[in-house]
């Protein structure tokens, strides 16, 4: 009798020890002292969907300027048309690239609109956190960008992403993804897509820089983001979304 | 010990294989890799940020037009297509500039105007645009039998 509770003390002892090693080994991991590492997320991007006119050339410059192979898409616009009763329907041709048919059964449609889509770089960014090889990251800056070289293709988070915004590169066999052309905007230029854009649909900037149009319309708008509810808390707010956009 | 040699030699293998598990790691892990914070979010080669840096602009904005096409840029400044980028129609910069001069794309074809202003479903109602050209030329009072290109009434720099 006396043995066993000797015995049992003594697992005991060891089991806390092992614990409390285990746990402040975790805690002394180097970097989880300074969880955010320095990242700001002050650039956003804004999409209105009432000035989209559909024409593709905001896909057509993406693929130019970031050599994206054919029949992958960085951004792309989709076309959402709403039923008299109800129904919606949503077509993306080609990314939108070459434009936009018009539709055959025109007298049916309730409304219709145009919601350009592309990465929404995240401030809890899923993609960032199931990759298991660190290939995927968050900027200083609050880009979440791919380290094509790190990356080993797994596709996981092309899985995780909520948006459907990242790709499998066909040359590379690396994951791939919009970037909000994050080597235009470190030389203080816009992104491509807002570049070429012909309506001023696509808004990209700082949100504390009170030159740019942008910031009016941060501090003005009701504005919206896409599946909040998955807690990704996406960057690219949109002006005028519909309810049945998903 | 009945055993210690047995236990030796387990011990001696154990540590060789810790010893190469750590010299490969050392080889194949890049020295700045999650040097930048968090697990979660900043374990990552911390070059990588500056390596797409680095990567080349193609499109490059309308005022780098400004110097050789000046009478565009000013008619073009001055009107309605003011909004639309000179690289929206003529493509991207990089492509004009590095390679040959006939890279920059002149296209006043009806299909080029028609690709923003069909009237296509989806598009905001006060957007300026038309169902067919046929139709728009005859209400014009033009005949469509004669071809006409959108450019002979239009100025695509300045637009009516």
């Amino acid at each position: 009798m006396d043995n066993e509770r000797r015995q049992f003390l003594k697992q005991a002892c060891w089991t806390l020890l092992g614990g409390g090693l285990m746990v402040s080994g975790a805690l002394s991991i180097p970097g989880r002292a300074h969880a955010s590492g320095g990242r700001q997320h002050l650039y956003v991007f804004l999409v209105d969907t009432n000035r989209c006119i559909g024409c593709g050339k905001c896909v057509a410059a993406c693929r130019k300027e970031n050599n994206v192979p054919q029949e992958s898409y960085r951004t792309w616009i989709e076309r959402y048309a709403i039923g008299n009763d109800g129904t919606v329907h949503v077509d993306s041709p080609h990314g939108g690239e070459h434009g936009f048919k018009p539709l055959p059964n025109a007298a049916d449609i309730a409304r219709s609109f145009f919601v350009p889509k592309l990465c929404n770089h995240c401030k809890q960014p899923n993609c960032v956190q199931v990759c298991p090889v660190g290939a995927t990251y968050v900027s200083k800056e609050g880009f979440v960008l791919v380290d094509e070289r790190q990356c080993v293709g797994c596709g996981y988070c092309i899985q995780a992403c909520p948006y459907g915004a990242r790709y499998m590169h066909a040359v590379r066999h690396t994951a791939d993804k919009c970037t909000w052309c994050y080597h235009r905007v470190m030389k203080g230029m816009q992104p491509a897509c807002v570049l070429v854009c012909p309506v001023g649909a696509r808004m990209f900037g700082r949100i504390d820089d009170q030159r740019s149009p942008l910031y009016a319309v941060m501090k003005q708008e009701k504005l919206q983001v896409l599946k909040p509810e998955t807690g990704n808390e996406p960057m690219v707010h949109y002006r005028g979304l519909d309810k049945e956009v998903r | 010990m009945k055993h210690a040699a047995h236990i030796l030699r387990l011990v001696v293998v154990l540590i060789l294989v810790g010893v190469i598990f750590f010299a490969v790691r050392s080889i194949m892990v890049p020295e700045d890799f999650g040097t930048q914070g968090s697990y979660s979010y900043g374990y990552f080669r911390a070059a990588s940020e500056q390596e797409q840096k680095e990567l080349v602009p193609v499109f490059r904005g309308s005022e780098k037009c400004k110097g050789c096409h000046d009478a565009q840029y000013n008619t073009w400044a001055q009107g309605k297509h003011y909004s639309v980028a000179c690289e929206t129609c003529h493509g991207s910069w990089h492509a004009h500039n590095n390679n040959t001069k006939d890279a920059m794309i002149k296209d006043n074809s009806p299909d080029a105007c028609m690709l923003c202003h069909a009237s296509v479903a989806g598009r905001p109602a006060t957007f300026p645009q038309i169902d067919s050209i046929d139709d728009h030329i005859a209400r014009k009072g033009g005949d469509p039998k004669e071809g006409q290109r959108c450019s002979a009434c239009h100025n695509p720099h300045n637009p009516l």
